[in-house]
């Protein structure tokens, strides 16, 4: 186990869902219905889509809770909340402003699915950041306490300043812990 | 490039370099902001009274056009057309006490203005921070147009056109164009231009900003323009009055003015006015057909036209009053644009607390009833709904409270005990109250006042610039 590289564990680029900048999510949501129907003949599960720029670049990633995101509605008042911020506003108050109008938008109504629908996956996909990236030839303990300290998920895998592959906390999970069951007692 | 030159590139040079975390660079801004021609044309001036001995110092700067009061001093700095009003500075062997510490002055406090360039701004009041009692210091500092700097230190700053900070420290900030800060310390802040903001941490929290695209209309800046907008041009319009009172060294005294009232020897006054008991008019105040109840003040950089101003209230440094009546012990606040129309006025009632940076522009009359707090844009009853309410409701709100773009959170007992204490504060300083010879203020103390003028180099490379000056009694 302690001998296990990034590279063992990481989901290959070419393994994954994607789709361009510029699609609507509704098409995105398509492409990873259709990885998600070859679950079946490939090992990954699919639950996330990578974007890619017009030249192949990963520029962003939509997860499930993003394309959930996406259905929001967007606040009028988002640049009034970052003021309020700025300007020593509590964050109970701030939290009462943002609930008072969630509760007057409904979120499963015909219009705002459509408007959904229609959004530009750059709208809401996850761009990298800095913390985001490691190594293919990394250790699994350096990629574990990367994920640990950070908020995300899945870190992008990168080989000589390319991105090659996603490793996913799942599979970083699932390793350790069989791992663990195999020790003697 | 001249003395003068250099001077002004290099307090650009010391804000931008203070304003460099925020991005900011003000250079655009200090084009053409000044004339170096102008700076030779005017004459600076200083007043003398009893209550306040001249104690200036004047070091390698440009003052032109400038009035001093109190104990300043000024280096390496370019003033134009501003009052520095040491009047309420604080003394030395007072007392002043900041939570439960005391600290009694060793000297007096002193205007202390280093590195900064500072148009047409008005300086008053006496610094509220604590660490520096003594000192109200003004450096690295750029404050443009009709901006005022009260009771607020400032260590590298940018003050757009029509900016207020009060009873603030601040440092390294940027103060948007007619916006209205009052929150004890600021530091590293950008504040967008229309931002009325007035926090007292722990008591009260209020904050409104204008749409920027209705503020426009009003006053504006870009880095490729001077300002411009209705009220740098409200100014621009009356200009030629200014000039006729500066230009003149005695002016007629007008003998309609009671022996408890002050009228500036440089505030403008047109036909027809009339002033009651114990009223203060401060210089570069503009009065034109209007009436001036008992114990009315208006102060520095006010205008009021053909209106009617009862007893006891305030038109706070830099406010607009046009075809209004104001009821009385109503207050006006800094900056605040209230335009009535002939045929179309203006009237507010008795006890209105009207905050700082209000514009009311109406073209069908409006009436305001009776003690209420007004603020933000009102060109209409529906606006007026939306951006005022009534003290008394304001007295009882806790913990939070909004109405249009306003947003308050806090006590608002305290907001408005903080606003009535403020404004009697106000008015006995002013000496409104005055009677048998007590309760004297400034506008008893103002007619014990003489003036002094001190002149620019004419010619050479040091035009515009002023000798090196100590005036002492």
């Amino acid at each position: 186990m302690e001998h296990y590289l990034v590279k063992d564990l990481m989901v290959p680029i070419s393994e994954y869902a994607v789709v361009g900048v510029g699609t609507p999510l509704i098409e995105a949501i398509r492409v990873l219905e259709k990885a998600q129907e070859i679950y079946t003949v490939s090992k990954y599960q699919h639950r996330a889509i990578l974007v890619l720029d017009e030249n192949g670049h990963i520029v962003g990633k939509i997860s499930q809770l993003r394309a959930l995101k996406a259905l929001e509605p967007e606040f009028d008042f988002n640049d009034t909340i970052a003021e309020l911020q700025k300007f020593k506003f509590s964050e109970a108050y701030i939290a009462q402003l943002q609930n008072e109008s969630r509760s007057q938008r409904k979120i499963i109504t015909e219009r705002a699915l459509r408007e959904a629908a229609n959004k530009k996956v750059e709208e809401f996909m996850q761009a990298p950041s800095p913390g985001e990236y490691v190594s293919d030839d990394c250790s699994l303990d350096t990629a574990i306490l990367q994920l640990t300290a950070g908020p995300h998920l899945s870190l992008l895998v990168t080989r000589n300043r390319q991105i090659v592959g996603i490793l996913r906390i799942a599979d970083v999970f699932a390793a350790v812990f069989h791992e663990m069951m195999t020790l003697k007692p | 490039m001249n003395e003068l030159e250099k001077l002004f590139h290099r307090i650009v040079q010391r804000v931008n370099i203070n304003l460099r975390e925020l991005n900011f660079d003000v250079s655009p801004f200090a084009i053409e902001l000044i004339p170096p021609d102008q700076m030779s044309k005017f004459y600076a001036f200083y007043g003398i009274t009893p209550d306040h001995p001249p104690d200036l110092h004047f070091e390698h700067s440009a003052i032109a056009g400038s009035y001093f009061l109190g104990k300043s001093r000024v280096r390496n700095s370019l003033l134009y057309k501003s009052d520095i009003r040491g009047d309420e500075l604080k003394h030395k062997d007072q007392t002043i006490s900041f939570k439960n510490l005391t600290l009694t002055l060793t000297k007096d406090e002193i205007i202390d203005i280093e590195d900064s360039a500072l148009i047409k701004t008005l300086v008053h009041n006496y610094s509220h921070d604590p660490e520096t009692p003594e000192k109200f210091f003004i450096k690295d500092t750029l404050a443009m147009d009709y901006s005022n700097i009260h009771g607020s230190p400032s260590d590298g700053c940018f003050l757009a056109p029509y900016a207020t900070v009060d009873l603030t420290t601040m440092r390294d900030c940027v103060i948007g164009a007619y916006s209205y800060i009052q929150a004890v310390e600021i530091s590293h802040l950008n504040v967008d231009p229309g931002t009325i903001w007035v926090n007292s941490p722990g008591k009260f929290n209020f904050f409104y900003k204008y749409p920027l695209n209705l503020l426009d209309r009003y006053v504006s800046l870009s880095p490729d323009k001077v300002p411009w907008g209705i009220l740098i041009d409200f100014i621009e319009e009356r200009k030629i009055e200014f000039q006729r009172v500066f230009d003149f060294v005695n002016l007629e005294a007008i003998e309609s003015i009671p022996k408890t009232a002050s009228l500036d020897r440089y505030a403008v006054v047109l036909p027809n006015i009339k002033i009651a008991d114990n009223v203060l008019v401060s210089q570069r105040a503009y009065i034109e057909n209007s009436t001036l109840g008992r114990g009315a003040n208006a102060q520095e950089n006010c205008f009021i036209i053909n209106s009617l101003l009862e007893e006891y209230n305030i038109t706070a440094h830099g406010a607009k009053i046009i075809e209004t009546e104001l009821g009385s012990g109503g207050f006006v606040g800094f900056n605040s644009f209230l335009c009535g129309k002939k045929g179309s006025r203006l009237k507010i009632g008795a006890g209105c607390v009207i905050m700082p940076h209000t514009i009311i522009d109406i073209e069908q009359a409006l009436e305001i009833p009776a003690n209420q707090l007004v603020w933000g844009l009102v060109r209409n009853k529906d606006e007026l709904a939306k951006n005022s309410i009534a003290l008394e409701k304001m007295s009882n709100i806790e913990p939070s409270f909004s109405q249009g773009e306003m947003h308050f959170e806090g006590n608002g007992a305290l907001f408005v005990k903080a606003f009535k204490e403020r404004i009697h504060h106000i008015l006995e300083v002013n000496g409104a109250f005055f009677a048998d010879g007590k309760n004297t203020g400034h506008a008893q103390k103002n007619q014990k006042l003489s003036l002094n003028t001190i002149q620019p180099f004419q010619f050479g490379p040091m035009e515009g610039m002023y000798p090196n000056i100590r005036i002492l009694p």
